[in-house]
């Protein structure tokens, strides 16, 4: 406790980003450290996870100290350690448990290990200080896209995933191929503004009626036969073009069905989360086709969209108010479901 | 002093409690790989075993590697955060020279020249290093002295480096390579480890560590750092150039 607020220190690392943040009362962040490790990879065209775990370790303890120094406050202070757990690379997770489970134990603090994908959608009440459950949520990134109902702070109930890949994925595949590069999300939302997204005719894949799954490899398939095809007769291809005629297959599926989602559980709000939650054309078309049927949308900033110590922070903070609490035993759970 | 050693760099987990006389409190996993779950209930074990808390503790010392990469990785980074948020220092020990100090009694007991600790690294490698044994003819003292530097070996290089001289192996690289060994050297001059005292143990790291605090060998918590004695596997790729063309050139 300090000056009255209860502080949650959150650490995350279950990919490519050490983090660690303090948050006061589950909503305000007093510091917000990421110390990335995109640079690293980028000479690999991905994540290596043997090259993560070796820096996350390097990283961990540092950035705790920061998260600590730059919100003010000491080890003493801090009420609460929440910790990603799963889901993500298991050499890259135990990192953070390992460095949580060990200072819970010498600074006796309470622990709590947290879902990742439950931090993402909690990222939204660091944003949006009024937003209370229920809502529908959207958490859409590099490994998942899904749609989630959210009644309450420490439920989820899954409503629809992918079947192959997740959108994150797909963008990462074919940015690779159109020579983009790694990370392909944010460099597909920059070459889309300058490409016409009717350019290429690439399929809406809506799955049986009703359906609130996505498939998107058999859009990537077609984008990769498209190139191949283009290739095979010497014509040149428009990487802008491309890249905003297959985002916008991507997201127009991912929108309708978020919106059909929400009218259908009678939600009034759609919440986003996850790192491709920051993609532009997805945010401008999710909004404009659910203010049509008198939904609001709600979407984190860019820096809380992608993996961050404070939205596991929040997590912990309503997990541990609800009474729950995690022992030492705590390990880390690379395929975690919702 | 009181010293808190932590070992999970091989099959099992171990956390022992040294005092400055060398008396030793230990606790070890009976779960093969277990480290992650089990190492703060071992390591509670070891402080309630020697009647201290983490309050009363001078240094954490951790076996650094080389070994298990994961394993390598969930001590360290358990011993750095434990020193971090205790604010005491840092002792770090290899894991060779550990296995070395456990088996060196045994190994003058059998009247081996050499004690030869192997870390299994698979397809025909090993971590290891060769140690001469060397005593007094009281056994009062006793001491390792580094024949053969600690580094990743083919097995076949390093049993050259015996010479024929007797040798007392340990490590688990005695599972995977017992049968290169016994078809290498002369009958007779060698022997291996027992089962019991094969592997990894938070007691030898704890031997090793007071005689590094007694010294003054310590480190800050962020001067921990494992040794894994091999790059990640990409990372080999990468600086051999043989990184696959699909990455190198994203158009084909």
């Amino acid at each position: 406790m300090k000056d009255g607020k209860f502080l949650t220190l959150g650490i995350e690392t279950s990919c490519d980003e050490t983090a660690a943040s303090v948050v006061a009362d589950g909503r305000f962040m007093m510091s917000n450290i990421i110390s990335s490790q995109i640079d690293i990879h980028t000479a690999y065209g991905g994540v290596v996870p043997e090259i993560a775990s070796r820096k996350h370790l390097e990283c961990i303890n540092d950035v705790i100290e920061r998260a600590l120094k730059e919100a003010d406050v000491s080890v003493k202070d801090i009420d609460l350690i929440g910790v990603t757990y799963g889901p993500g690379l298991v050499g890259a997770l135990l990192i953070g448990v390992a460095a949580a489970k060990a200072m819970a134990y010498a600074a006796d603090i309470p622990l709590i290990g947290v879902n990742h994908m439950h931090g993402h959608i909690a990222a939204n009440y660091l944003e949006h200080h009024e937003l209370e459950p229920p809502f529908m949520a959207l958490v859409v990134s590099g490994g998942h896209t899904e749609i989630v109902n959210v009644p309450s702070y420490n439920s989820c109930e899954k409503l629809g995933g992918t079947r192959d890949d997740a959108a994150g994925e797909a963008f990462d595949k074919v940015a690779r191929v159109i020579g983009l590069g790694y990370p392909g999300g944010p460099k597909i939302d920059k070459a889309a503004k300058e490409g016409n997204p009717e350019a290429i005719a690439f399929k809406r894949v809506y799955l049986e009626p009703g359906s609130l799954d996505f498939s998107f490899s058999g859009l990537k398939t077609q984008a990769l036969n498209y190139l191949n095809s283009e290739k095979q007769a010497g014509r040149e291809i428009n990487v802008n073009d491309v890249a905003a005629s297959f985002q916008e297959a991507v997201v127009e599926v991912i929108a309708d069905k978020a919106v059909d989602a929400a009218v259908r559980y009678d939600q009034k709000r759609i919440v986003m989360a996850g790192g491709v939650a920051s993609n532009s054309r997805l945010r401008a078309l999710i909004s404009a086709k659910a203010s049509a049927r008198g939904i609001d949308v709600l979407k984190p900033s860019p820096v809380l969209c992608t993996d961050n110590g404070a939205m596991i922070a929040s997590a912990a903070y309503y997990a541990y108010k609800s009474g729950e609490r995690t022992d030492y035993e705590l390990d880390a759970v690379p395929g975690l479901e919702f | 002093m009181k010293i808190l050693a932590i070992e999970t760099t091989g099959k099992y987990g171990s956390a022992a409690v040294i005092d400055e006389e060398g008396r030793i409190w230990s606790a070890e996993s009976r779960e093969e790989m277990n480290h992650l779950r089990g190492i703060i209930s071992l390591i509670d074990e070891a402080l309630g075993s020697a009647g201290i808390t983490k309050n009363d503790l001078t240094h954490i010392a951790a076996s650094i590697g080389p070994g298990s990469f994961t394993g390598i990785r969930i001590g360290v980074t358990t011993a750095r955060t434990m020193a971090q948020m205790l604010g005491v220092p840092c002792i770090a020990v290899s894991s060779i020279e550990a296995l070395a100090e456990g088996s060196l009694s045994a190994a003058i007991s059998a009247n081996a020249l050499y004690v030869v600790p192997i870390i299994n690294a698979r397809r025909h490698q090993t971590y290891g290093a060769i140690y001469e044994a060397e005593f007094t003819s009281d056994y009062e003292h006793q001491a390792l002295n580094l024949i053969s530097e600690e580094k990743q070996y083919m097995i076949e290089e390093l049993l050259e480096k015996l010479g024929g001289n007797e040798s007392y192996f340990t490590g688990d690289g005695i599972d995977a390579y017992k049968d290169i060994i016994e078809s290498a050297l002369p009958e007779g001059t060698y022997k291996f480890a027992g089962e019991d005292m094969r592997y990894q143990s938070a007691e030898s790291v704890a031997v090793i560590a007071l005689k590094k605090a007694k010294i003054g060998d310590t480190l800050t918590y962020d001067k921990l750092m494992p040794e894994y004695m091999r790059l990640a596997e990409a990372e080999q790729r990468l600086r051999a150039g043989t990184l696959s063309d699909r990455i190198k050139n994203p158009k084909v």
